[in-house]
């Protein structure tokens, strides 16, 4: 199979890097014997290549620096850039951290004030001196009030009549001073 | 690398066990490649040491959740790439990001190409190439510098790359093919005295 310039083209820098199979490697390195562009292609990738491999720089490691990131990473350390909470699952050696303490009090105070404002919410209900807020009983039970027998007047036929607005002398509950 | 492969795998589960020394071992075999790949985020010392740092420390706290489907490495990089972009971000030097313009792929710089560029004299001092080249890379797309750096230094095989990345082969292939097509131009504008054969339109 004959490559031309168009289906070599896509395969330079794969043939460049080598990852090519034999199976394409081969018709391309053909085409390339008779192409001349596809040669300056596959060269000008070689001198970019010989530039960034003449970059190519030790570089030094801190002194103790792999101890020191063991020792953050399982203190707990959340990092300079990402804050984040400990990996689910696994041990981490090292004093705790404050912060779940702090928090869990603030919810608990949060909690008890919360509970002490309704207790004070409940007793601060206006109280006189005879009424008193704790103490409802008069609400539901009627007070032990005399009514007194209608007046009766005898009729001048002799038959007893109650007299007039005698009904009205009943103690109305809601009225009774106590 | 299978036996790579199974000492990582030993320390990972060594780690998750609770064993610090097994996870200061693995830090020990992954930092030199890790600051390699952070310097091209950053050239300040103390950045690229909090950068990785930060990189280790996250790989802790997701150890739980690395899964064997690609190598430890792999998923090391990645941590490792989004941590220095994030800091870049916050730094407020975000990152340049390219425009997948098609119009662009394979095209020059509008006024002028070059039809190739001259490799790095001999006589150049090492330290000036790495300058060059460090200058041209910081030119470029983040998403190019980004394939070019894994390829070039880190010498990632493409199924590893697009792993790494979450990508195709192709794409890694697009990528890649566009980078080298960037560095050649940035190269040219930046230090015209290495282009070959400059032709106008």
């Amino acid at each position: 199979m004959k490559f031309t310039c168009e289906t070599v083209q896509p395969l330079l820098c794969s043939y460049l890097d080598g990852e090519l199979s034999e199976a394409q490697a081969r018709p391309t390195r053909a085409h390339l014997l008779d192409c001349l562009a596809c040669r300056e292609t596959v060269q000008e990738g070689k001198v970019i290549r010989r530039w960034l491999a003449g970059a190519r720089e030790d570089v030094e490691v801190p002194r103790g620096f792999s101890a020191r990131v063991a020792r953050r990473a399982f203190a707990g350390d959340p990092g300079l850039l990402v804050p984040a909470s400990p990996p689910i699952g696994l041990r981490v050696a090292g004093p705790p951290s404050l912060l779940p303490f702090i928090l869990k009090l603030s919810a608990l105070a949060a909690a008890v004030l919360f509970f002490f404002s309704l207790l004070i919410q409940r007793t601060s209900l206006p109280a006189g001196d005879d009424l008193q807020a704790s103490d409802r009983s008069w609400m539901f039970e009627p007070a032990a009030v005399e009514v007194p027998a209608p007046a009766l007047e005898e009729d001048v036929l002799g038959t007893a009549e109650e007299v007039p607005g005698a009904e009205e002398s009943v103690e109305d509950p809601e009225s009774t001073d106590r | 690398m299978q036996p790579a492969v199974t000492e990582d795998t030993t320390l990972v589960e060594e780690t998750l066990g609770g064993n610090q020394l097994s996870f200061q071992l693995l830090v020990e075999r992954y930092q030199s490649r890790v600051f390699g790949l952070v310097r091209h985020y950053t050239r300040n010392g103390v950045e690229m040491e909090d950068i990785v740092q930060d990189t280790f420390i996250k790989v802790y706290r997701k150890l739980d959740t690395f899964q064997h489907q690609s190598s430890f490495s792999t998923w090391l990089y990645r941590i490792a790439i989004n941590t220095a972009l994030d800091f870049l971000k916050r730094a407020g030097r975000n990152p340049v990001r390219a425009v997948e313009d098609p119009e662009i792929v394979g095209t020059p710089g509008a006024g002028g190409s070059a039809r190739s560029i001259a490799a790095p004299d001999s006589n150049l001092e090492r330290e000036e190439v790495a300058r060059i080249t460090h200058e041209v890379l910081d030119e470029i797309p983040e998403i190019f510098r980004t394939v070019l750096v894994l390829r070039e230094f880190e010498e990632m095989a493409y199924q590893d790359m697009a792993d790494l990345l979450g990508i195709s082969i192709g794409t890694v292939e697009s990528r890649l093919f566009r980078a080298r097509a960037r560095f050649k131009d940035a190269l040219v504008r930046l230090h015209p005295e290495y282009a070959v054969g400059i032709s106008t339109r």
